[in-house]
């Protein structure tokens, strides 16, 4: 009796975890998406997208934080055998890299046309939305502030600077953004005498600004956003936009990408989500949320601590060219965090 | 021949699931654009002297953690196994807590005790100050990866003194006191044991990437997460994670020859005797005092400040709305994965325990080699096996995940059932056997009933280990198909700290889950007994 109880319990086990698996495959319609933006800040748009279309939303969430082999590895290690429809990148060099590695299909969303064309492939392999300014969280204490990037190599401030790791994320942007404008020797010269600063390395952008607002360095190159979180967090910093004189070079902007991928097994409904994406409501929702993220769009609300994109000297940048040098310095840039 | 058959069937499926992943990587690491070149080895090579001091830092890293972990572990070790010590199975299961958490959890609840804005910052700002500057470094990654790691020189160290023949102890005792015994006895018969903890513990301090990464200490498996994550070059990570590996078989090929040597040494003959006991007299009180204070500073201390930090039910209600899916997928890849691990490890187990077929020391040395390689090596292994439209079903589907749960943690059940199997003795199957019983009969009903309490061990701990993975998922979960760990990290990037420590204990209470249960069932089956 006792082992006819045991056995009918792993069979009916058996015969739940069967059905639970073979339920586990695609049903239509689905969208599945990788994601590189903050899993706290991207799903409740992808939940809002699954109850106004129908559309169910299956995704893979990747953290710039982690810089684990996430969304963008598994792409490019599933380029032969595409899983997903839609790529949304956290910026658009990643975007870039997939354009060039032939992983991105172009596709021109009717929402796209508001978004200023500096922030857009001008084929429709990827478009940016709502986005983030490379800007300085400077502790509260600090007076004169800093005016400029170029503020690192200022002996005045020696041993008192700290950045993300130039390996990854919007920081290795913001450098490779540099080396186009100035060129390779100039963008050379500044990293040596950046070192030379004395300058910290942290391991993200969050930590550089927890850094700062503990007032262990005098400030950082963050993102618009760990400035903000930290703003609500009452610390003692502030928000300085770089570059904003006449001559000088501007603010370095990130939006995020919506990338369709070639090959999607859901194309139709990757291109769905990729409007959505795009719209002017999806910016007002990432901009009112704790991601203040900068619309793009014009006419919608920006985050309440954060000045619109048209009120700021945006860096004129072609972000191709910019994907294309990252890949170029990335040796060098490698040496230059391991000391060499 | 049904029993060579099923063996061997056994070692090809373990071959299939983590050696091929492995070899389809390392071989696609050679073709660049589809031709031959070895110009990642060649960039690897260029760049030696760089590699070469963050192996240094590594291998420093993981030698600091395993002598502390073996220094600490052993003693508790013996302490909660072999002694009278009021409270053991409590003070046991305390102790062993830090095991079932993701290494950068402790790591973060450290940083919560230590940080500004703890509560030793507002007793003590300058201590906080200092403590917190050195727990980032070197110093900071020892201290969470040893109390990480100890468990497992404790684990083994409780498993392996009850397995030690009472009759020598008992020799001994005729001419020496306890202290005497456990020096020229006990321990020198649990050495094997010891140093194979001590070889864990150093190969997973060397893989690990999440804790040095968050201490800032630069390692060596961070260049091949760094090649992963900004150079998104396969073959040139794939070069990387070469010195790793052959680290890795140096070691183990350090460790094969003693402990196979001397573990036959260790066989209980006495199947089923009597344990013998340290009665510790006037010391119990004052030893429990000691280990109490350690499990209260090293794990109670952070763990209160998880539970503090997500002691309100709107972090709680927030947490089972964002991850209720991830919890109970979690449970069911957990429960699969421990039944199959439980499954093939027994037949891997038998095989090394019996060495029926030659192939028994290359399995062997196999699932101890796939169990210290980074989980996200074994990941990106098995994408470029798996990833393909003909084995989609296999892809597209949990059953990676179960996968990689089988290739990286394969050596546990292995090597457990091993030792179970050693406590038996042979003479009941070889009867069996004379009796011209077959041999899924002699198993099912001697060798399984015989080793029913050591399976039931077997499958919780691979239970533990699957709930807890995170380099294997992060890498291969089906879109939509996450697991509890992984959704803890992903959240982990400006989420609350409420949410991340309510998520955390979930975490906690959902892998206590079953010990608890097993722990009420055999009691229930002691007191019916």
């Amino acid at each position: 009796m006792k082992k006819t109880l045991w056995i009918s319990l792993v069979l009916l086990a058996g015969a739940a975890i069967a059905v639970w698996y073979f339920k586990s495959f695609p049903r239509a319609p689905t969208v599945v998406v990788y994601v590189s933006h903050d899993q706290v800040f991207s799903e409740p748009i992808l939940k809002d997208f699954e109850k106004d279309t129908g559309i169910s939303v299956r995704a893979v969430y990747d953290t710039e934080e982690t810089k684990s082999a996430g969304a963008m590895n598994r792409l490019i290690a599933e380029r032969n055998n595409p899983q997903a429809d839609v790529y949304w990148a956290n910026e658009p060099i990643r975007a870039e890299v997939l354009r060039q590695q032939h992983i991105a299909a172009p596709y021109v969303s009717p929402n796209a046309a508001g978004i200023p064309a500096i922030f857009r492939d001008p084929d429709g392999y990827w478009t940016g939305f709502a986005a983030r300014a490379r800007v300085l969280i400077v502790h509260s204490d600090i007076n004169p502030r800093p005016t400029s990037v170029l503020s690192y190599t200022d002996p005045r401030w020696r041993g008192r600077t700290v950045i993300a790791n130039p390996l990854f994320g919007t920081t290795t942007d913001q450098i490779a953004a540099l080396f186009v404008l100035w060129g390779d020797d100039h963008g050379r010269t500044f990293m040596q005498d950046l070192h030379d600063s004395g300058v910290k390395i942290s391991p993200s952008n969050g930590d550089s600004a927890d850094l700062v607002a503990r007032g262990a360095f005098a400030f950082g190159l963050v993102d618009s956003d760990d400035v903000v979180n930290r703003i609500k967090q009452h610390q003692p910093i502030d928000i300085v936009y770089p570059d904003q004189g006449v001559d000088e070079i501007g603010c370095f902007i990130v939006p995020n990408a919506a990338v369709l991928i070639a090959g999607a097994p859901h194309p139709e409904a990757g291109k769905k989500l990729i409007d959505y994406l795009l719209s002017k409501d999806t910016e007002r929702k990432l901009a009112l949320s704790n991601a203040a993220q900068i619309p793009l769009h014009s006419g919608v609300t920006s985050p309440a601590e954060l000045r619109p994109i048209e009120s700021m000297k945006v860096m004129s940048v072609n972000y191709a060219e910019v994907a294309a040098k990252l890949q170029a310095i990335q040796p060098f840039l490698k040496k230059w965090v391991g000391g060499g | 021949m049904e029993k060579r058959l099923t063996l061997a069937a056994a070692a090809a499926l373990l071959a299939v699931i983590g050696f091929l992943p492995l070899l389809t990587m390392v071989t696609n690491s050679f073709f660049v654009d589809g031709l031959f070149s070895l110009k990642a080895y060649q960039a690897l090579w260029d760049s030696g002297r760089q590699q070469l001091v963050l192996m240094g830092q590594s291998v420093l890293l993981s030698l600091y953690v395993t002598f502390l972990a073996t220094v600490v572990g052993v003693p508790l070790g013996v302490l909660l196994g072999k002694t009278d010590l009021p409270f053991r199975l409590t003070l046991t299961v305390l102790l062993t807590l830090p095991l079932l958490i993701p290494p950068y959890v402790i790591a973060v609840a450290w940083f919560a005790v230590l940080g500004s804005g703890s509560w030793i910052s507002s007793l003590a700002p300058e201590t906080s100050k200092y403590l917190s500057t050195a727990y980032f470094g070197l110093y900071g990654c020892t201290g969470v990866l040893f109390t990480t790691f100890v468990p497992i020189v404790i684990l083994l160290t409780i498993a392996y003194v009850g397995a030690v023949n009472p009759r020598l102890e008992d020799a001994g005792r005729l001419v020496s006191r306890w202290p005497g015994v456990l020096r020229r006895i006990t321990l020198p018969l649990i050495a094997p044991a010891i140093l194979f903890a001590a070889v864990l513990v150093f190969l997973l301090t060397l893989g690990e990437v999440g804790v040095p990464t968050y201490l800032r200490y630069p390692v060596y498996p961070v260049e091949t997460l760094t090649q992963f994550a900004a150079f998104y070059n396969f073959s040139a990570a794939t070069a990387a994670v070469i010195p790793l590996l052959v680290v890795t078989l140096v070691v183990l090929a350090l460790e094969y020859p003693i402990l196979h040597n001397q573990v036959s040494e260790l066989r209980t003959v006495t199947f089923g005797g009597m344990r013998t006991q340290i009665k510790l007299g006037r010391w119990r009180l004052p030893l429990l005092g000691i280990v109490s204070v350690w499990g209260l500073v090293t794990v109670a201390l952070p763990l209160a400040v998880l539970i503090a930090q997500s002691s309100s039910l709107s972090a709680y209600a927030d947490a089972f709305a964002r991850a209720s899916d991830s919890i109970l997928r979690s449970l069911v890849f957990a429960i699969v994965g421990a039944s199959l691990l439980t499954l093939l490890g027994f037949f891997c187990g038998y095989l090394i325990h019996n060495r029926t077929l030659p192939v028994w020391r290359g399995i062997d040395a196999l699932t101890l080699f796939l169990f210290t390689l980074p989980g996200t090596v074994v990941g990106i292994g098995l994408i470029s096996l798996w990833n393909r439209p003909i084995s989609n079903f296999i892809y597209g589907t949990p059953a990676i995940i179960i996968l990689g749960y089988l290739a990286q943690y394969a050596v546990l059940p292995t090597r457990m059932t091993s030792t179970i199997l050693d406590r038996i003795p042979r003479s009941l199957e070889q009867a069996a056997q004379l009796c011209g019983t077959s041999w899924f009969t002699t198993l099912r009903h001697i060798v399984v009933p015989l080793a029913r309490r050591g399976l039931i061990a077997v499958w919780i701990i691979g239970y533990v280990f699957c709930l807890r993975d995170l380099g294997v998922s992060i890498v291969v979960y089906p879109p939509g198909s996450d697991t509890l760990p992984v959704r803890i990290l992903t959240l982990m990037a400006n989420g609350t700290p409420s949410l991340i420590a309510a998520l955390c204990v979930i975490l906690i209470v959902v892998t206590l889950l079953p010990v608890g249960a097993v722990a009420l069932w055999s009691g229930r089956d002691r007191i019916g007994a």
